[in-house]
Protein backbone atom coordinates (compact mmCIF):
# COMPACT_ATOMS: atom_id res chain seq x y z
CA UNK A 1 0.00 0.00 0.00
CA UNK A 2 2.83 2.39 0.79
CA UNK A 3 4.49 1.55 -2.51
CA UNK A 4 1.25 2.68 -4.13
CA UNK A 5 1.19 5.87 -2.04
CA UNK A 6 4.76 6.73 -3.05
CA UNK A 7 4.02 5.91 -6.67
CA UNK A 8 1.22 8.47 -6.64
CA UNK A 9 3.48 11.06 -5.00
CA UNK A 10 5.97 10.41 -7.79
CA UNK A 11 3.26 10.84 -10.41
CA UNK A 12 2.11 14.10 -8.80
CA UNK A 13 5.67 15.36 -8.61
CA UNK A 14 6.84 14.60 -12.13
CA UNK A 15 3.80 15.18 -14.30
CA UNK A 16 3.82 18.61 -15.86
CA UNK A 17 1.08 20.12 -17.97
CA UNK A 18 -2.00 18.71 -16.28
CA UNK A 19 -4.43 15.82 -16.69
CA UNK A 20 -3.27 14.06 -19.81
CA UNK A 21 0.43 13.96 -19.01
CA UNK A 22 -0.55 12.56 -15.61
CA UNK A 23 -2.57 9.81 -17.29
CA UNK A 24 0.38 8.81 -19.45
CA UNK A 25 2.57 8.59 -16.38
CA UNK A 26 -0.04 6.66 -14.38
CA UNK A 27 -0.33 4.14 -17.18
CA UNK A 28 3.44 3.70 -17.14
CA UNK A 29 3.58 3.19 -13.36
CA UNK A 30 0.36 1.26 -12.72
CA UNK A 31 0.15 -0.98 -15.76
CA UNK A 32 3.71 -1.36 -17.06
CA UNK A 33 5.92 -1.08 -13.96
CA UNK A 34 3.77 -2.48 -11.15
CA UNK A 35 1.07 -4.55 -12.89
CA UNK A 36 -1.56 -3.34 -10.41
CA UNK A 37 -4.12 -3.20 -13.22
CA UNK A 38 -4.38 -4.65 -16.71
CA UNK A 39 -4.37 -2.28 -19.70
CA UNK A 40 -8.13 -2.86 -20.17
CA UNK A 41 -8.99 -2.17 -16.53
CA UNK A 42 -6.91 0.99 -16.76
CA UNK A 43 -8.74 2.11 -19.92
CA UNK A 44 -12.10 1.52 -18.18
CA UNK A 45 -11.04 3.61 -15.21
CA UNK A 46 -9.91 6.46 -17.45
CA UNK A 47 -13.21 6.42 -19.33
CA UNK A 48 -15.08 6.71 -16.03
CA UNK A 49 -12.71 9.43 -14.78
CA UNK A 50 -13.43 11.52 -17.83
CA UNK A 51 -17.16 11.20 -17.34
CA UNK A 52 -17.34 12.11 -13.67
CA UNK A 53 -17.04 15.53 -12.08
CA UNK A 54 -13.63 16.70 -10.92
CA UNK A 55 -10.04 16.65 -12.17
CA UNK A 56 -9.34 13.47 -14.20
CA UNK A 57 -6.11 12.73 -12.32
CA UNK A 58 -7.88 12.88 -8.95
CA UNK A 59 -10.70 10.66 -10.20
CA UNK A 60 -8.25 8.09 -11.54
CA UNK A 61 -6.21 8.11 -8.32
CA UNK A 62 -9.33 7.67 -6.17
CA UNK A 63 -10.57 4.83 -8.37
CA UNK A 64 -7.27 2.93 -8.52
CA UNK A 65 -6.78 3.29 -4.76
CA UNK A 66 -10.30 2.03 -4.07
CA UNK A 67 -9.92 -0.95 -6.39
CA UNK A 68 -6.78 -2.06 -4.58
CA UNK A 69 -7.28 -1.17 -0.91
CA UNK A 70 -10.79 0.23 -0.42
CA UNK A 71 -11.58 3.62 1.08
CA UNK A 72 -8.22 3.92 2.89
CA UNK A 73 -6.42 3.20 -0.39
CA UNK A 74 -8.44 5.82 -2.24
CA UNK A 75 -7.69 8.47 0.39
CA UNK A 76 -3.97 7.66 0.31
CA UNK A 77 -3.70 7.69 -3.49
CA UNK A 78 -5.67 10.93 -3.83
CA UNK A 79 -3.57 12.56 -1.13
CA UNK A 80 -0.40 11.24 -2.77
CA UNK A 81 -1.16 12.79 -6.14
CA UNK A 82 -2.12 16.13 -4.55
CA UNK A 83 0.70 16.41 -2.01
CA UNK A 84 3.53 17.60 -4.33
CA UNK A 85 1.13 20.14 -5.88
CA UNK A 86 0.29 21.57 -2.48
CA UNK A 87 3.93 22.13 -1.56
CA UNK A 88 5.25 23.35 -4.92
CA UNK A 89 2.28 25.61 -5.68
CA UNK A 90 2.45 27.08 -2.18
CA UNK A 91 6.09 28.02 -2.76
CA UNK A 92 5.27 29.43 -6.21
CA UNK A 93 2.35 31.46 -4.86
CA UNK A 94 4.46 32.89 -2.04
CA UNK A 95 7.26 33.76 -4.48
CA UNK A 96 4.74 35.40 -6.78
CA UNK A 97 3.32 37.51 -3.96
CA UNK A 98 6.79 38.74 -2.89
CA UNK A 99 8.07 39.46 -6.39
CA UNK A 100 4.83 41.02 -7.64
CA UNK A 101 6.09 44.59 -7.20
CA UNK A 102 9.43 44.15 -9.04
CA UNK A 103 9.48 45.78 -12.50
CA UNK A 104 11.18 42.86 -14.29
CA UNK A 105 8.61 40.52 -12.82
CA UNK A 106 5.72 42.65 -14.00
CA UNK A 107 7.29 42.75 -17.41
CA UNK A 108 7.44 38.95 -17.52
CA UNK A 109 3.89 38.57 -16.32
CA UNK A 110 2.50 40.92 -18.94
CA UNK A 111 3.76 38.48 -21.54
CA UNK A 112 2.77 35.50 -19.43
CA UNK A 113 -0.82 36.72 -19.26
CA UNK A 114 -0.95 36.93 -23.04
CA UNK A 115 0.58 33.47 -23.20
CA UNK A 116 -2.08 32.16 -20.79
CA UNK A 117 -4.76 32.96 -23.33
CA UNK A 118 -2.86 30.86 -25.88
CA UNK A 119 -2.42 28.02 -23.40
CA UNK A 120 -6.14 27.95 -22.67
CA UNK A 121 -6.77 27.86 -26.41
CA UNK A 122 -4.33 24.95 -26.61
CA UNK A 123 -6.22 23.10 -23.87
CA UNK A 124 -9.42 23.68 -25.83
CA UNK A 125 -7.88 22.13 -28.93
CA UNK A 126 -6.58 19.14 -26.97
CA UNK A 127 -9.85 18.52 -25.10
CA UNK A 128 -11.83 19.30 -28.26
CA UNK A 129 -10.15 16.67 -30.42
CA UNK A 130 -12.70 14.02 -29.45
CA UNK A 131 -15.63 16.37 -28.81
CA UNK A 132 -16.99 16.81 -32.32
CA UNK A 133 -17.83 13.47 -33.90
CA UNK A 134 -20.99 14.74 -35.67
CA UNK A 135 -23.19 17.73 -36.55
CA UNK A 136 -25.15 17.40 -33.32
CA UNK A 137 -22.00 18.22 -31.32
CA UNK A 138 -21.28 21.24 -33.52
CA UNK A 139 -24.87 22.42 -32.99
CA UNK A 140 -24.59 22.06 -29.21
CA UNK A 141 -21.28 23.94 -29.28
CA UNK A 142 -22.78 26.88 -31.20
CA UNK A 143 -25.94 26.95 -29.08
CA UNK A 144 -23.98 26.78 -25.82
CA UNK A 145 -21.64 29.51 -27.01
CA UNK A 146 -24.51 31.79 -27.98
CA UNK A 147 -26.41 31.22 -24.74
CA UNK A 148 -23.29 31.74 -22.63
CA UNK A 149 -21.86 34.73 -24.46
CA UNK A 150 -25.03 36.65 -25.24
CA UNK A 151 -27.25 35.81 -22.32
CA UNK A 152 -24.43 35.31 -19.82
CA UNK A 153 -25.98 32.06 -18.61
CA UNK A 154 -24.02 30.69 -15.66
CA UNK A 155 -21.64 27.79 -16.51
CA UNK A 156 -23.47 25.50 -14.09
CA UNK A 157 -26.88 25.99 -15.74
CA UNK A 158 -25.26 25.61 -19.12
CA UNK A 159 -23.79 22.22 -18.16
CA UNK A 160 -27.07 21.03 -16.64
CA UNK A 161 -28.89 22.20 -19.78
CA UNK A 162 -26.41 20.44 -22.05
CA UNK A 163 -26.72 17.21 -20.07
CA UNK A 164 -30.50 17.39 -20.41
CA UNK A 165 -30.37 18.12 -24.14
CA UNK A 166 -27.94 15.23 -24.59
CA UNK A 167 -30.12 12.77 -22.70
CA UNK A 168 -33.16 13.65 -24.81
CA UNK A 169 -31.68 14.24 -28.27
CA UNK A 170 -28.09 12.91 -28.10
CA UNK B 1 -17.51 32.33 7.66
CA UNK B 2 -15.08 33.17 4.84
CA UNK B 3 -13.58 29.68 5.05
CA UNK B 4 -17.02 28.06 4.94
CA UNK B 5 -18.01 30.18 1.94
CA UNK B 6 -14.70 29.29 0.27
CA UNK B 7 -15.33 25.60 0.95
CA UNK B 8 -18.84 25.73 -0.55
CA UNK B 9 -17.57 27.57 -3.63
CA UNK B 10 -14.87 24.99 -4.24
CA UNK B 11 -17.25 22.08 -3.74
CA UNK B 12 -19.38 23.67 -6.45
CA UNK B 13 -16.30 24.18 -8.64
CA UNK B 14 -15.24 20.55 -8.15
CA UNK B 15 -18.71 19.21 -8.85
CA UNK B 16 -19.05 21.03 -12.16
CA UNK B 17 -15.59 20.41 -13.58
CA UNK B 18 -16.13 17.97 -16.44
CA UNK B 19 -13.35 16.88 -18.75
CA UNK B 20 -10.17 17.96 -17.03
CA UNK B 21 -8.47 20.73 -15.12
CA UNK B 22 -8.87 23.72 -17.41
CA UNK B 23 -12.62 23.09 -17.67
CA UNK B 24 -12.58 24.39 -14.10
CA UNK B 25 -11.62 27.90 -15.19
CA UNK B 26 -15.05 29.23 -16.24
CA UNK B 27 -16.79 28.12 -13.04
CA UNK B 28 -13.92 29.17 -10.80
CA UNK B 29 -13.73 32.57 -12.47
CA UNK B 30 -17.46 33.03 -11.99
CA UNK B 31 -17.30 32.10 -8.29
CA UNK B 32 -14.00 33.71 -7.31
CA UNK B 33 -13.81 36.84 -9.50
CA UNK B 34 -17.40 37.73 -10.32
CA UNK B 35 -19.65 36.46 -7.56
CA UNK B 36 -17.52 36.84 -4.42
CA UNK B 37 -14.87 39.23 -5.84
CA UNK B 38 -12.17 37.52 -3.76
CA UNK B 39 -9.42 38.25 -6.28
CA UNK B 40 -9.32 40.38 -9.44
CA UNK B 41 -9.25 38.97 -12.92
CA UNK B 42 -5.60 39.73 -13.74
CA UNK B 43 -4.42 38.03 -10.55
CA UNK B 44 -6.57 35.06 -11.49
CA UNK B 45 -4.97 34.88 -14.94
CA UNK B 46 -1.50 34.99 -13.31
CA UNK B 47 -2.61 32.04 -11.20
CA UNK B 48 -3.53 30.05 -14.30
CA UNK B 49 -0.04 30.62 -15.71
CA UNK B 50 1.59 29.68 -12.40
CA UNK B 51 -0.61 26.57 -12.09
CA UNK B 52 0.53 25.32 -15.48
CA UNK B 53 4.19 25.74 -14.63
CA UNK B 54 3.96 23.51 -11.52
CA UNK B 55 3.65 19.71 -11.58
CA UNK B 56 0.43 17.94 -10.68
CA UNK B 57 -3.24 18.43 -11.56
CA UNK B 58 -3.83 22.00 -12.82
CA UNK B 59 -7.17 22.23 -11.02
CA UNK B 60 -5.47 21.52 -7.69
CA UNK B 61 -2.69 24.01 -8.46
CA UNK B 62 -5.16 26.80 -9.21
CA UNK B 63 -7.05 25.86 -6.03
CA UNK B 64 -3.85 26.25 -3.98
CA UNK B 65 -3.12 29.66 -5.52
CA UNK B 66 -6.63 31.04 -5.14
CA UNK B 67 -7.20 29.54 -1.67
CA UNK B 68 -3.88 30.82 -0.36
CA UNK B 69 -4.42 34.32 -1.71
CA UNK B 70 -7.86 34.52 -0.15
CA UNK B 71 -7.22 33.03 3.28
CA UNK B 72 -3.61 31.81 3.69
CA UNK B 73 -2.67 28.20 4.42
CA UNK B 74 -6.11 27.39 5.82
CA UNK B 75 -7.75 28.85 2.74
CA UNK B 76 -5.51 26.70 0.57
CA UNK B 77 -6.41 23.51 2.45
CA UNK B 78 -10.12 24.31 2.44
CA UNK B 79 -10.12 25.11 -1.30
CA UNK B 80 -8.26 21.94 -2.26
CA UNK B 81 -10.31 19.72 0.06
CA UNK B 82 -13.54 21.25 -1.26
CA UNK B 83 -12.63 20.80 -4.90
CA UNK B 84 -11.58 17.17 -4.40
CA UNK B 85 -14.61 16.12 -2.35
CA UNK B 86 -17.19 15.81 -5.19
CA UNK B 87 -14.69 13.76 -7.26
CA UNK B 88 -13.96 11.53 -4.35
CA UNK B 89 -17.59 10.85 -3.44
CA UNK B 90 -18.76 10.25 -7.00
CA UNK B 91 -15.84 7.91 -7.79
CA UNK B 92 -16.30 5.85 -4.62
CA UNK B 93 -20.00 5.55 -5.40
CA UNK B 94 -19.33 4.45 -8.98
CA UNK B 95 -16.53 2.05 -7.99
CA UNK B 96 -18.74 0.46 -5.34
CA UNK B 97 -22.14 0.30 -7.05
CA UNK B 98 -22.03 1.37 -10.67
CA UNK B 99 -18.98 -0.06 -12.32
CA UNK B 100 -20.60 0.03 -15.78
CA UNK B 101 -21.40 3.76 -15.37
CA UNK B 102 -19.46 4.80 -18.49
CA UNK B 103 -21.43 2.31 -20.62
CA UNK B 104 -24.85 3.55 -19.51
CA UNK B 105 -26.78 4.87 -22.51
CA UNK B 106 -28.09 7.90 -20.66
CA UNK B 107 -24.60 8.88 -19.48
CA UNK B 108 -23.18 8.50 -22.97
CA UNK B 109 -26.00 10.57 -24.41
CA UNK B 110 -25.49 13.30 -21.82
CA UNK B 111 -21.76 13.43 -22.61
CA UNK B 112 -22.47 13.60 -26.33
CA UNK B 113 -23.77 17.13 -25.62
CA UNK B 114 -21.61 17.91 -22.58
CA UNK B 115 -18.29 17.52 -24.40
CA UNK B 116 -18.92 20.28 -26.99
CA UNK B 117 -20.64 22.43 -24.32
CA UNK B 118 -17.46 22.30 -22.19
CA UNK B 119 -15.46 23.63 -25.15
CA UNK B 120 -17.70 26.67 -25.54
CA UNK B 121 -17.65 27.06 -21.77
CA UNK B 122 -13.88 27.50 -21.96
CA UNK B 123 -14.08 29.69 -25.07
CA UNK B 124 -16.30 32.35 -23.47
CA UNK B 125 -14.01 33.43 -20.59
CA UNK B 126 -11.07 33.19 -22.99
CA UNK B 127 -12.61 35.98 -25.07
CA UNK B 128 -13.16 38.15 -21.99
CA UNK B 129 -9.64 37.38 -20.78
CA UNK B 130 -8.02 38.37 -24.05
CA UNK B 131 -9.64 41.81 -23.63
CA UNK B 132 -8.51 42.07 -20.00
CA UNK B 133 -4.87 41.21 -20.73
CA UNK B 134 -4.71 43.79 -23.54
CA UNK B 135 -4.45 41.46 -26.52
CA UNK B 136 -3.84 43.40 -29.75
CA UNK B 137 -2.91 42.46 -33.30
CA UNK B 138 0.68 43.45 -32.54
CA UNK B 139 1.16 41.18 -29.53
CA UNK B 140 -1.09 38.34 -30.66
CA UNK B 141 1.97 36.36 -31.78
CA UNK B 142 2.62 35.43 -28.14
CA UNK B 143 -0.60 33.44 -27.56
CA UNK B 144 -0.57 32.11 -31.13
CA UNK B 145 2.95 30.68 -30.79
CA UNK B 146 2.00 29.28 -27.38
CA UNK B 147 -1.05 27.61 -28.88
CA UNK B 148 0.93 26.04 -31.73
CA UNK B 149 3.74 24.79 -29.47
CA UNK B 150 1.44 23.20 -26.91
CA UNK B 151 -1.52 21.99 -28.96
CA UNK B 152 0.19 20.90 -32.17
CA UNK B 153 3.83 20.24 -31.30
CA UNK B 154 3.05 18.63 -27.91
CA UNK B 155 5.51 20.77 -25.98
CA UNK B 156 4.82 20.98 -22.23
CA UNK B 157 3.31 24.35 -21.17
CA UNK B 158 5.95 24.47 -18.43
CA UNK B 159 8.79 25.01 -20.94
CA UNK B 160 6.85 27.66 -22.83
CA UNK B 161 6.18 29.50 -19.56
CA UNK B 162 9.82 29.32 -18.42
CA UNK B 163 11.05 30.70 -21.76
CA UNK B 164 8.48 33.51 -21.58
CA UNK B 165 9.62 34.48 -18.08
CA UNK B 166 13.29 34.37 -19.18
CA UNK B 167 12.56 36.66 -22.11
CA UNK B 168 10.70 39.05 -19.82
CA UNK B 169 13.70 39.28 -17.51
CA UNK B 170 16.11 39.87 -20.40
CA UNK B 171 13.82 42.47 -21.97
CA UNK B 172 13.44 44.34 -18.66
CA UNK B 173 17.25 44.28 -18.21
CA UNK B 174 17.90 45.60 -21.72
CA UNK B 175 15.38 48.37 -21.16
CA UNK B 176 17.11 49.35 -17.92
CA UNK B 177 20.51 49.45 -19.64
CA UNK B 178 19.13 51.60 -22.43
CA UNK B 179 17.57 53.99 -19.94
CA UNK B 180 21.00 54.37 -18.29
CA UNK B 181 22.77 55.18 -21.57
Amino acid sequence: MFTMFFTFIKVGLFSFGGGYSILAMLQQEIVTNHNWLSAEEFADIIAISQMTPGPIAINAATFIGYESYGIIGSILCTFGVIFPSLLIMLILTKTYLTLQTKPWFQYSFNNLRLLSVGLIAAAMVLIGKSSFPDLFSVGVFIAAFYVGYRWKVSPIYMLLGAAGVGMIFG
Amino acid sequence: MLLWQLFLSFVKIGAFTLGGGLAMIPIMRKEVCEKHKWINELDFIDGIAAAQSAPGPIAINIGVYVGYRIAGIRGMLVAVFGSVLPSFISIIFIAAFLYNYAELVLVQKAFHALKPAVISLIAIPMIDMSKKVGLTLKNSWIPIIGLILVAFLNISPMYVIIVTIAFGIIAAYVKKRKAKD
